[in-house]
């Protein structure tokens, strides 16, 4: 639940998506799941030329198994409390397997 | 012979006694009740002659010309290529269009006198009501902009079916629309049919044979049909359909044909808006609204030939739907529905032609519209559309109205309230990260975040009371509806895995924690061997091995972790009375065990080992960043004895402390290597505030203390010449000042503080020189001035001569520089100058001048 809480806090920030299928789209997330499905707005393919077909699609549902990387604004992470959050995800698992 | 096969006869051409033609229908068959909608009924009967209206220009055409068409236009000895045939690609999404038209052909329909080429009758100056049929055709053409020829040149097939009830609405309808139809045009038809009896009769001669086999099975039919209606039937509209059959009784024929003389045209279900001339309303109120259902409906005489263009498109406003996919207009409530009865297969009633929903809108006969300015009509035209769209929205949200029964939307809700358990359950182990984050903000930005955080997750805070007030009812009972569905979740446990009997693999069901199960790795081994060596990390730190300084690192973390969640579990403040109760005292012991298992995870009590030249463990620790940053955070924590600890400890092992073992500048480097200044930004912007803050706070006699300490033990030359060095002297220092010049402390105090001083100076006077990071070296040198001028404060007369004398050029250096510099770096150069000076009670200003 580490990164779904994470990705909720970056609603509304522009991302950018990288597929398994190399297509990068950056727009403003708009939600996350718990499948980290991920719904985007105001959209564009980074690479307009190549896909020309997705130049009139606005917005994108896509399914959270086929992103490869989604690229964050640093300045929307609280690095420090991302690192405390770890901590705490990495406690409970050690809880969990004990 | 015309293009689409009508007879172009004139009427008066034809001798009024001639023969029935052969090819006609006899008076034994059908009758075509569009028949008459072929023959103009103009004023002038005429119509109009080729010869009359062709302006030869066909006659001009260059014949000589065409010699290379063929180069032109691809071979002429090939077949066509279908490339053109858009019917017959078209004709596979006929039912699709017809769908389509049929859904606009039931929505509430203006009558506007549309110039149509398809509707004779529409062809007339319109002083009588034009056909609704028609008008519904001219309204679809103007909505929908559907090629119109599409549709009509296909046949519908289920004309051809006659039997079945079920399958003939469109039959029915288009029988409803002829007779409609005749029924408009009947005043005017009548007088002139008469004298031209002929007219219609050779348009029906070309679907002969059809209707021949036809008749024969619908005379028995009909004739019991008629027998059994005509009692009831009301007497029927005058006349009406003289003009199909004039030489017979008009009464007498429409029984034998079709059983069903006196249909009634109902307009007021079909055309809502539309208020038909008065001897309209006359008749249809006398007539039945609506014809018994279980009658066949008649069809023989009103089919129409696959080639008359205008009876067909007077189907085609009504195409029939299996029950099945009916389009949602049947569905809806407010719509009024343009039909018969027909469209009500499933028994359903039809609604009130004005459904409550309905915009009502000045309803606007034919007659009055055709009185009303171009402004007027324009107005009411837009008015009609902005209705139409908005019953359109209407229909399609009230499309799915009922689909689900309220035990439907429980079951969901439930469903959905399930997935938020993780939020609420314990939110700050399942989320954490969003919870802080947005706490955080929340308290950075009080007013909107809050608002956000609170919708979002159903203000997951009211539990802990405090700012719940804030948050309306709504949320709480939400809130309280949550917790009531985890209740019930939890009280029915779930197994996270499933064997079935015989099988050989188990099924695991995912939740919304693990959407996908979890590998399960054994931990075993994993746990055996990090295990001793924890051990061993915990009594015998090495403080060396990195690895163990990072898992003591991570110790302290998780102590504080522990800490912060534990201080989340605040009871609140106690409102009974100064007494505090069991929970509050208990919560205090437990905080009080948990900073005292932080404060030995910082391992500040170990004793030095004297053999070895390894650091302090703490020292050790402190090395890496992470250690650093914890420490603000360890100061909230602990107590004033425990910090004076702490910053004893860091006093006492100052010069093994990395930024200042390694913060010296190599001889000839005019800069520190990178990750030795990150270390020393981290070190000051992590480990010193919460060391100043204290050192702001302590007594003169600590201060003194500490600077023996470091005297005595720690080479001052060596920190003199480091960034955090310095600002540890410099610290100590002005604190001293401060607390002399506010007469805080004693004469002994002051005393014994003015000979450590003392020491200081001897041991740093002859390399004030040296404490300047090396010549040319681009950093900022203001600590290097803070402490120069911290000194200079505390420095008596001689001191302060002796400073000034070896830092003079330095002073003078930077002006010059300053001037050289552009300016915002020379002000910063002198600003930092002036430090100094001023604490000599000089001003940089003098020496500028």
């Amino acid at each position: 639940m580490l990164f779904f809480s994470f990705f909720k806090t970056l609603v509304d920030h522009e991302v950018t998506i990288e597929l398994k299928n190399d297509l990068s789209i950056r727009g403003t997330l708009k939600s996350v799941d718990q499948f980290l499905n991920i719904k985007l707005d105001d959209i564009q393919v980074v690479d307009e030329v190549k896909y020309p077909h997705l130049s009139a699609v606005k917005n994108v549902f896509i399914r959270g198994s086929v992103v490869r990387y989604v690229h964050l604004p640093a300045n929307a992470v609280d690095t420090a409390l991302l690192e405390d959050a770890t901590r705490r995800e990495a406690a409970a698992q050690a809880n969990k397997a004990k | 012979m015309s293009f689409f096969g009508f007879d172009t006869t004139l009427p008066k051409d034809r001798a009024p006694n001639a023969p029935h033609p052969k090819q006609a229908p006899g008076f034994s068959q059908q009758q075509d009740a569009f028949a008459g909608l072929s023959r103009n009924d103009n004023a002038e009967e005429e119509g109009y002659d080729f010869e009359d209206t062709y302006d030869g220009l066909g006659d001009e055409l260059d014949e000589r010309d065409d010699a290379f068409n063929d180069e032109t236009f691809g071979g002429s000895s090939s077949a066509p290529g279908k490339d053109f045939d858009f019917f017959g690609s078209t004709a596979k999404v006929a039912n699709a269009i017809n769908e389509e038209q049929l859904l606009y052909a039931r929505g509430p329909k203006k009558s506007i006198p549309q110039p149509s080429q398809q509707s004779p009758v529409q062809q007339r100056p319109t002083k009588q009501p034009v056909s609704y049929a028609a008008a519904t055709k001219a309204k679809v053409v103007v909505k929908h902009q559907i090629p119109t020829e599409i549709p009509e040149l296909k046949p519908e097939m289920s004309l051809w079916q006659t039997t079945s009830p079920e399958a003939t609405p469109t039959k029915s309808m288009s029988a409803h629309a002829a007779v409609h139809f005749r029924h408009v045009e009947e005043p005017q038809a009548t007088s002139q049919l008469i004298s031209a009896p002929p007219a219609a009769a050779p348009t029906q001669r070309k679907y002969k044979s059809l209707e021949e086999v036809e008749a024969e099975i619908l005379a028995k039919k009909q004739a019991k049909l008629a027998a059994t209606f005509q009692p009831i039937q009301q007497p029927p509209p005058p006349q009406p359909q003289p003009q199909l059959q004039p030489p017979q009784p008009a009464q007498p024929q429409l029984n034998q044909q079709d059983g069903w003389p006196a249909r009634p045209v109902q307009p007021f279900p079909q055309h809502p808006q539309m208020i038909p001339p008065p001897q309209h309303l006359q008749q249809t109120q006398m007539e039945l609204p609506f014809p018994p259902r279980a009658m066949p409906p008649p069809q023989q005489n009103q089919r129409p030939p696959p080639n008359d263009r205008a009876p067909e498109h007077l189907q085609r406003g009504p195409i029939p739907q299996p029950p099945g996919q009916m389009p949602f207009p049947q569905m809806q409530p407010g719509q009024p529905f343009p039909t018969n009865n027909m469209q009500f297969p499933m028994g359903m009633m039809p609604p009130p032609p004005h459904g409550p929903q309905f915009v009502a809108i000045p309803q606007i006969g034919q007659q009055q519209m055709v009185h009303m300015s171009d402004e007027e009509k324009a107005k009411y035209l837009e008015e009609q559309s902005k209705r139409l769209k908005r019953n359109h929205k209407i229909a399609q949200l009230s499309r799915y109205n009922g689909l689900m029964t309220p035990q439907d939307k429980n079951f969901i809700t439930r469903i959905q309230l399930q997935q938020l358990v993780s939020v609420n359950e314990d939110s700050f182990n399942e989320d954490f990260y969003y919870q802080v984050y947005m706490a955080i903000r929340a308290r950075n930005n009080p007013q909107q975040p809050l608002n956000q955080f609170a919708q979002t997750y159903l203000g997951q805070q009211g539990a802990r009371g405090g700012r719940a007030r804030r948050q309306d009812n709504h949320l709480l009972r939400m809130q309280q509806q949550v917790q009531r569905a985890v209740a019930a979740a939890k009280a029915r446990p779930k197994a996270s895995q499933l064997v079935l009997e015989g099988s050989l693999g188990k099924i695991s069901f995912s939740n919304v924690k693990t959407p996908k199960p979890l590998l399960s790795i054994k931990k075993q081994d994993s746990t055996g061997a990090t295990d001793p060596n924890q051990k061993t990390s915990h009594s015998t730190f090495a403080g060396i091995d990195r690895r163990s300084i990072l898992a003591a690192a991570e110790d302290i973390y998780r102590c504080l972790l522990e800490l912060d969640s534990h201080e989340r579990k605040h009871p609140g403040p106690n409102l009974a009375g100064h007494q505090p109760d069991a929970a509050t005292v208990q919560w205090l012991e437990t905080r009080d065990a948990l900073v005292q298992k932080l404060w030995r995870s910082m391992r500040i009590l170990e004793p030095f080992k004297e053999e070895s030249s390894a650091p302090h463990p703490f020292i050790a620790i402190l090395s890496v960043k992470k250690a650093k940053e914890a420490i603000p955070r360890v100061f909230r924590y602990i107590d004033i004895e425990q910090r004076i600890t702490i910053l004893t400890m860091i006093t006492i092992s100052l010069d093994q402390v990395d930024v200042i073992k390694d913060g010296r500048y190599p001889p000839d480097a005019v800069a520190l290597p990178p990750e030795t200044r990150r270390k020393i930004e981290g070190f000051s912007q992590y480990v010193l505030p919460p060391l100043l803050s204290y050192v702001a706070e302590a007594q003169l006699s600590l201060i003194t203390g500490l600077l023996g300490i470091l005297i005595d033990r720690v080479n001052l030359l060596l920190l003199s010449q480091t960034q955090i060095g310095l600002a540890f002297l410099t610290m100590f220092t002005s604190r001293a000042e401060i607390i002399k010049q506010a007469g805080l402390a004693d004469d002994e105090q002051v005393l014994k503080w003015t000979q450590t001083y003392d020491r200081l100076f001897a041991i740093l006077e002859d390399h004030l020189l040296d404490i300047f990071p090396p010549h040319g070296a681009q950093v900022d040198d203001m600590y290097v001035w803070q402490f120069l001028a911290s000194m200079a404060v505390g420095a008596n007369m001689q001191q302060q001569q002796k400073m000034v004398g070896a830092v003079k050029d330095r002073v003078n250096e930077n002006v010059q520089a300053s001037k050289t510099l552009p300016q915002e770096m020379g002000q910063q150069k002198l600003a930092n100058t002036n430090l100094f000076l001023r604490a000599l009670g000089l001003d940089i200003d003098l020496l500028l001048a």
